[in-house]
């Protein structure tokens, strides 16, 4: 098939540049990432010599036969290359042999062949090996033969993640940078561009061997951008393009940031954030597309020989993906590890939730628990699998964490309630069916690709789940209108419980670890006022929670649902820590992103002192693991951890 | 056949079957076109005198485009030289073998230098780093006070992938 092809494409003119090709003879075999079209037309102006096929040896005294036999028809070889791998060397001297006798014998005896007289003189390039007429070409440095094939292959340096520069490729022979050729054609023409010319031996009648055009040593170099000289940056335009992408995925990664949850005194990565921007830029977009265009076009006779040269765009982007996917494999390891870690957890949990529970349901009145049982079963309705769940664990911390905002609010203006809870369901509600597509992996692309923030708390809850890509932007302030807090009781807690009895249940606490990366990041320091705030204010008592976002072993010791709670009067201390309770489950979320933009919550003079006191409480404060503080009741200040440490966790 | 690189490794056996290796240098194994072996040895005075190292030469299709993979056989009673630029693995940070590396360069071009770089490897020339943590060189640490492995040698050979080539060697020393 190789051979019919480039036979035929010898037969006619039109695809022959004199006598040679305008694609390479298949010396190499590996990816053709120069620019095809560039180096056709290079060859058709007699700037670059055109890809003649090699002999393999070659001998003064040989005549037209014996150079013709010598002409190893590459494309054959190279075909069969791919079946068989490697032949040891005497396997490969027989067949040489072998061919070279068959081919002799059957090579045609006609009396004018400048297919062979173009090889008198033939030089061997020094870097294949072969032998290659005697207008080959030459580089512009030091004047050393180098065969077409061997030219093209190379190129500079790919630029790596870890080597982002881009050196222009140097001479193989004397190590100049810049490297480039200089060819001088014969003064013959044949084939494409020969119009006018005469051709090589038409206007003799018998062929004899002519003085092959010698090439004698020039005494200058040229200057790889005089107009004579192709370098290798000619042939392959799109190093810069290349470069430019390198860059790019260098530069997300380094915007990378791992985020870590703390449980206990332990750091477990949660996830990783992904710091690009954008999918593809319009230059790369409209050079996919193009190389899809040209992949489609390129059908017919040369489109097997076309493909690996479109293939080459298409890999950059491909990779690109790649390291994308990586990211989602990373996370999904580490949310597998982390669901062990919470399944042990949650058992250990369980047994002191049933004792705090029915504690709980003493205290707290019945009508409360009714209205907020609606909400909590609203919210923890089987969903398909994992994805409601996580769904509703966002939206949990969404609304814990605007909670967190509005006991601010109540804070500063001492009026201890003022929202009116019933946007509260609805808007759990919206979050939860909003992300209940069981597509989340879908919806993780789509968000890995858009630079958007939502604004409603419904769709960041949304949005936040498994938010890959959007990090860096800080999230709108939670809107303190569903900040009434996800009400926490009995009802509640059961629940929770009942969710956390589904395989995802537990997985869900850290699915909305690895989404609210950005919105925990703004609760941070909001969180700390309301942590600190409530500690002082209540002293001793035993109400505030540990921060850990385990759902199963939040709600035991919250007895007031803050919004629905009658008596707007009743003290703001029992409130405070209800509300935290759910609050501080965004607050192990240590993202080290923009926490300075979320410091703008409303702080009162207390809270602020409480805070400087408290700023290095993280040190020695380890959050506890649910199932230790179910029993000590003396735990009081819920700390966020401290911005410097967080700022450790930087992955460059 | 034919990848470029059997074609062009087939040559060089030729030759090197025809002509010979240079002094120091034997062919040992050339089975086939991906891996061969040489034995290397340092003529004259040096500190490698009666020292026979075993050099490994892994080539990919692309050769000579790319560079071989070549290090030093370790194992099997065989042990790579000390050297700066030598890791106990039998990795060498020779930038021929990486960013210097010209496919006009050839298996016997990179022997003999390869060869040239141990035997210039003088007392007093080199890095000097006492490793306590290989007692079994302690002897030789001792004779040659100056003579040692490359500084980062076990945290490298701890993390060195198996083939030479994916190590990004920083060439900051050209003894």
């Amino acid at each position: 098939m190789g051979n019919s092809s480039s036979s035929s494409s010898r037969a006619h003119h039109d695809d022959s540049v004199d006598y040679g090709s305008l694609t390479p003879q298949g010396v190499y075999t590996g990816q053709r990432d120069w620019n095809q079209n560039i180096v056709s037309q290079l060859i058709i102006a007699r700037r670059l010599a055109p890809f003649y096929r090699p002999l393999e040896d070659y001998e003064e005294s040989w005549d037209d036969d014996q150079i013709l036999a010598a002409r190893k028809d590459i494309q054959d070889s190279e075909h069969s290359d791919n079946t068989t791998t490697r032949n040891d060397a005497a396997s490969i001297a027989a067949s040489h042999s072998s061919s070279t006798k068959s081919k002799r014998s059957n090579s045609l005896k006609e009396p004018a062949r400048p297919e062979a007289q173009i090889y008198r003189g033939a030089v061997e390039c020094p870097i294949c090996f072969l032998y290659y007429p005697p207008n080959i070409n030459h580089s512009r440095c030091c004047d050393q033969a180098i065969c077409t094939e061997c030219f093209v292959q190379i190129k500079r340096a790919e630029p790596t993640t870890t080597h982002v520069v881009s050196e222009p490729a140097a001479c193989p022979y004397c190590v100049q940078d810049n490297f480039g050729i200089v060819y001088t054609p014969p003064p013959w023409r044949a084939g494409l561009g020969s119009d006018g010319f005469h051709g090589i031996w038409s206007d003799r009648s018998t062929p004899e061997p002519t003085n092959p055009p010698t090439h004698r040593r020039r005494q200058k170099s040229f200057g790889a951008d005089s107009p004579e000289v192709v370098t290798t940056d000619h042939i392959r335009p799109d190093w810069e393009t290349k470069l430019e992408a390198v860059r790019a995925a260098v530069a997300r990664r380094a915007n990378r940031r791992i985020i870590m949850r703390q449980v206990g005194d332990r750091l477990i990565p949660v996830g990783v954030t992904s710091g690009r921007v954008h999918a593809l830029s319009p230059e790369e977009a409209a050079a996919a597309a193009a190389a899809v265009e040209n992949a489609a076009t390129s059908s017919g006779r040369r489109s097997r020989r076309r493909r690996p040269d479109q293939q080459g765009a298409f890999e950059q982007f491909i990779g690109m993906g790649g390291q994308d996917l990586e990211e989602l494999m990373l996370m999904e390891a580490m949310r597998l590890s982390l669901l062990e870690h919470e399944e042990q957890q949650r058992k250990e949990a369980e047994e002191k939730k049933k004792q705090d529970a029915s504690k709980a349901a003493e205290e707290g009145g019945p009508g409360e628990s009714n209205s907020s049982h609606e909400t909590s079963s609203s919210t923890a309705m089987p969903g398909p699998g994992p994805s409601t769940l996580e769904a509703r664990s966002t939206s949990n911390l969404t609304s814990s964490s605007t909670s967190n905002l509005s006991v601010h609010g109540a804070t500063t203006t001492s009026t201890p309630r003022s929202s009116s809870p019933s946007p509260l369901p609805q808007a759990t509600n919206k979050s939860s069916s909003s992300s209940t597509q069981p597509t989340h992996v879908s919806s993780l692309s789509q968000d890995s690709l858009s630079t958007s923030t939502s604004g409603s708390s419904g769709t960041q809850a949304r949005s936040s789940s498994w938010s890959l890509s959007r990090s860096r932007t800080p999230p709108p302030p939670p809107n303190p209108v569903t900040a009434a807090g996800v009400p926490m009781n009995e009802a509640n807690d059961a629940a929770w419980r009942a969710r956390g009895s589904s395989p995802g249940g537990s997985s869900s606490k850290s699915k909305s670890a690895l989404g609210t990366l950005s919105s925990a990041a703004a609760l941070t320091s909001t969180s700390v006022g309301a942590a600190v705030l409530g500690g002082s204010r209540e002293g001793s008592r035993e109400t505030s929670r540990v921060p850990t976002p385990e759902p199963t072993s939040k709600p035991e010791e919250t007895v007031q649902p803050p919004p629905f709670n009658p008596e707007p009067a009743q003290d703001l201390a029992p409130a405070i820590p209800s509300v935290m309770t759910p609050g501080t489950a965004a607050i192990p979320m240590i993202t080290v992103m923009n926490n300075e933009d979320t410091s703008t919550a409303p702080l009162t003079d207390e809270l602020a002192a409480a805070m400087s006191e408290d700023s290095r409480v993280v040190e020695e404060n380890p959050f506890l693991a649910p199932g230790e503080d179910a029993d000590s009741s003396d735990k009081t200040n819920v700390t966020p951890p401290s911005t410097e440490r967080s700022n450790n966790l930087e992955s460059a | 056949m034919a990848s470029i690189s059997a074609r062009r490794l087939a040559k060089e056996l030729r030759e090197i079957q025809g002509e010979g290796c240079p002094v120091g240098i034997t062919l040992l194994e050339a089975n086939d076109f991906s891996k061969w072996l040489f034995t290397i040895q340092v003529m004259g005075e040096s500190l490698y005198q009666n020292e026979k190292y075993v050099l490994q030469f892994r080539f990919d299709s692309q050769y000579p485009i790319s560079s071989p993979a070549v290090q030093f056989v370790v194992g099997e009673g065989k042990e790579a030289p000390i050297h700066p630029h030598v890791y106990s693995n039998g990795h060498i940070c020779a930038s021929i073998l990486g960013n210097e590396w010209s496919p006009v360069l050839n298996v016997v071009a990179v022997c003999v230098t390869l060869q040239s770089m141990l035997a210039s490897c003088k007392v007093g020339h080199s890095l000097s780093v006492y490793m306590s943590s290989r007692p079994k060189w302690l002897t030789l640490v001792l004779f040659n006070p100056l003579l040692t492995s490359p500084v980062d040698n076990d945290r490298y050979v701890r993390t060195a992938p198996d083939n030479p080539k994916k190590t990004v060697f920083h060439y900051d020393d050209d003894t």
